[in-house]
C-alpha cells in the first residue's frame, strides 16, 4: 500500500517535493503512524517510473525534517512522535512541561524496591555498602509514547516508612519538602549521551543502542546531605533541551 | 602501575551482584565522580585480578563492558579512562570551546576539515534563523577540536559574509574563532541560543571523533547573536563529551521559575 503518495508529472513542482509533501501530509493526517514502514526507494521509483535519485532526495528531506528515520538493515520508518522541548533551567518540572506541550503527560510507577545493589548510586548518595535506598522507577508517557524513564534513589535512613506512605502520584519535591521536611537547597545535574540498553529500549519503545540523554541529578539539603539522586533517561530522538547562554 | 588505583577497587563477596558487575560499577562510579580522571591508566587485568583475588576472566568482562559503555578505551595494550566532561561554564556561559578544552587541563588544537564560501537559499537561511542576509553568502568552516591530540568536538559554523567581509581570505582555519572575530571585527558574541539533543553518530562523524558508528553523542545547534541582537553565527556541533553544567539550581530559583510559569 502506498496510495498516500501522489505524483503529478505535468506540473512544475519538483517530483521529490511532491513525494516528500505527500508523505508529510499522510503523517499529519494520521494515515501513516509512528513506526509504520515506508516503501523502499526502489519500490517507489519502479511504481512511478522515476529515478532513484529523486526518491532518495525526498527521503533525505524527510529525514532532515524529522518525519522518518532509517534503521540499518531494516528499512525506513515513520518517526513522528512528539518532540518534547524543555528549557534546561526547568527540565525537572513536569507540570511546566505539561503546559508547554499542551499534551497530557501521564506517569506510571513500574518498580518500587529496596536495594543496595547499584554501586554508582550508593556512591552518589554517600551511603555505606550496607545502607539501603528506596528505588522508584517511573515511566512518563505523552499520547501513549514513553518520553522519560526515571529512576529515583532515596536513602532509606532519610525516608523512614516510605513504603507505607508511598503514593504513585507523589511529586518528588512535595515528598522531600512537605512529607519529610528536608530543607532542600540546591540540585546538581550533569548531562551525558549514552546508548540505550536492551531493557531500557523496551521500556522506552525505541531500538536498543539508540541515543539517550541521561540527566543525573543530585539534590542537596542544608546539612549538605544528598537526599535524593535521580537518573532520567530521555529518548534522544524525542527530546530537545533549549538553553540561552550569555557571554561573560 | 600506580598502586592507588588498585586500592580504590574492592568487591563485596556477600553481595548477590556478580564480581565482574561489581568491578565494572565500581570503576564507573570512580570515573563519574572523577576520582579516576580522563587518561588515567587502569591496572592490567592480571594486577587487578591478583589484587581482588578473582579470575582474570572477571576483570576482562568488566573492562569489556566499560569499553562498550565508552568509559574506557584500550591503547597500546593499556586500558585508559576516556570519559570526559566539559566544565559547567562551557554550558551556561558563552565560552569558546578552545577555552573549555584548556579548562579541562588539556592542550587544545584545531584541525580545519573544510572552509569555503557557500550560498544558501532563503528556506535554509530561515531554518537557521538568519533573516537579513542580502546575498545569502556565508563563510562555512568545519573544524575538529582536540585536547591533547584526542578529538573532543566537531563544529560547523556559518558566518554571514556581509557581517565578516574578507574573512574567506584571511581566516586560516586553525585559529580560535572568537578571538579572531574580536581582533579583526571589534565585536564579540553576546548571546547564544542552543538546542541540544542526544543522537547516534553517523559512520563519518564517528570516524572523525574516533568513536564507533552509532555511539551516542550530543548534537548542539547554536544561534549566536552580538550585543545589538544581530545574528552573527550559526553553529552545529557533535560531541561525545558530557556537559557538566547548571551546577546549582537553587530552591529560590526554582520557586521563582514555578511562580512565573
Amino acid at each position: 500500500m502506498m496510495d498516500y503518495i501522489h505524483i503529478n508529472k505535468l506540473i512544475t513542482k519538483s517530483i521529490y517535493k511532491q513525494i516528500a509533501d505527500s508523505i508529510t501530509e499522510a503523517i499529519d493526517k494520521g494515515e501513516l503512524q509512528y513506526n509504520d514502514k515506508l516503501p523502499t526507494e526502489k519500490e517507489i521509483c519502479q511504481l512511478f517510473s522515476i529515478s532513484q535519485t529523486v526518491v532518495k532526495k525526498a527521503y533525505e528531506q524527510l529525514i532532515l525534517d524529522g518525519k522518518i528515520r532509517r534503521i540499518k538493515g531494516k528499512g525506513t520508518y515513520v518517526t513522528n512522535r512528539d518532540v518534547i522541548k524543555t528549557d534546561l533551567h526547568s527540565f525537572y518540572n513536569f507540570e511546566i512541561m505539561n503546559q508547554e506541550n499542551e499534551s497530557k503527560i501521564t506517569k506510571e510507577t513500574i518498580i518500587l524496591d529496596r536495594s543496595n545493589k547499584d554501586i554508582s548510586s550508593i556512591r552518589e548518595l554517600k551511603l555505606k555498602n550496607d545502607e539501603k535506598y528506596y528505588l522508584i522507577v517511573n515511566l512518563f508517557k505523552s499520547k501513549h509514547n514513553p518520553i522519560l524513564l526515571q529512576r529515583i534513589y532515596l536513602p532509606m535512613k532519610y525516608y523512614k516508612k516510605l513504603d507505607t506512605l508511598f503514593d504513585s502520584n507523589f511529586d518528588i519535591f512535595q515528598l522531600i519538602e512537605h512529607t519529610y521536611h528536608y530543607d532542600f537547597t540546591h540540585m546538581h545535574s550533569s548531562f551525558s549521551p549514552i546508548n540505550a540498553s536492551k531493557a531500557d529500549s523496551l521500556l522506552l519503545n525505541i531500538e536498543a543502542d539508540d541515543a539517550l540523554y541521561l540527566v543525573r541529578t543530585k539534590m542537596i539539603d542544608s546539612k549538605d546531605n544528598v537526599i535524593c539522586y535521580i537518573c532520567n533517561y530521555y529518548p534522544g530522538e524525542f527530546t530537545e533541551f533549549e538553553v540561552t547562554v550569555h557571554a561573560i | 602501575m600506580q598502586s592507588n588505583v588498585l586500592e580504590l577497587i574492592n568487591i563485596d563477596r556477600r553481595s548477590t551482584v556478580n564480581y565482574s558487575q561489581q568491578v565494572k560499577e565500581n570503576m564507573k562510579a570512580l570515573i563519574l565522580d572523577r576520582t579516576l580522571y580522563y587518561k588515567t591508566d587502569l591496572p592490567t587485568q592480571d594486577e587487578l585480578a591478583a589484587h581482588l583475588n578473582v579470575s582474570v576472566k572477571v576483570i576482562n568482562e568488566a573492562y569489556e563492558q566499560l569499553v562498550q559503555e565508552r568509559y574506557i578505551k584500550i591503547k597500546n595494550g593499556t586500558y585508559r579512562v576516556s570519559y570526559i566532561e566539559l566544565t559547567n561554564y562551557f554550558f551556561d556561559r558563552n565560552t569558546a570551546i578552545y577555552d573549555a578544552v584548556i579548562a579541562l587541563g588539556l592542550t587544545p588544537s584545531i584541525e580545519c576539515l573544510s572552509k569555503k564560501v557557500v550560498t544558501l537559499d532563503s528556506e535554509t537561511m530561515e531554518r537557521m534563523g538568519f533573516s537579513d542576509s542580502p546575498d545569502g553568502k556565508f563563510f562555512y568552516i568545519n573544524r575538529l577540536y582536540y585536547g591533547d591530540n584526542q578529538p573532543i568536538i566537531i563544529l560547523e559554523n556559518y558566518l554571514p559574509l556581509h557581517v565578516f567581509p574578507g574573512i574567506e581570505f584571511n581566516f586560516k582555519g586553525h585559529e580560535p574563532l572568537n578571538d579572531y572575530i574580536f581582533a579583526h571585527y571589534g565585536f564579540k558574541a553576546a548571546l547564544s541560543k542552543r538546542v541540544t539533543k542526544a543522537v547516534n553518530l553517523s559512520q563519518k562523524i564517528a570516524g572523525l571523533l574516533n568513536e564507533r558508528t552509532n555511539a551516542a553523542s550530543i548534537q548542539s545547534t547554536n544561534k549566536i547573536y552580538d550585543a545589538k541582537g544581530r545574528m552573527i553565527d550559526y553553529g552545529r556541533s557533535f560531541s561525545i563529551s558530557s556537559y557538566y553544567f547548571q551546577a546549582l539550581i537553587t530552591k529560590a530559583e526554582r520557586d521563582k521559575y514555578t511562580k512565573e510559569n
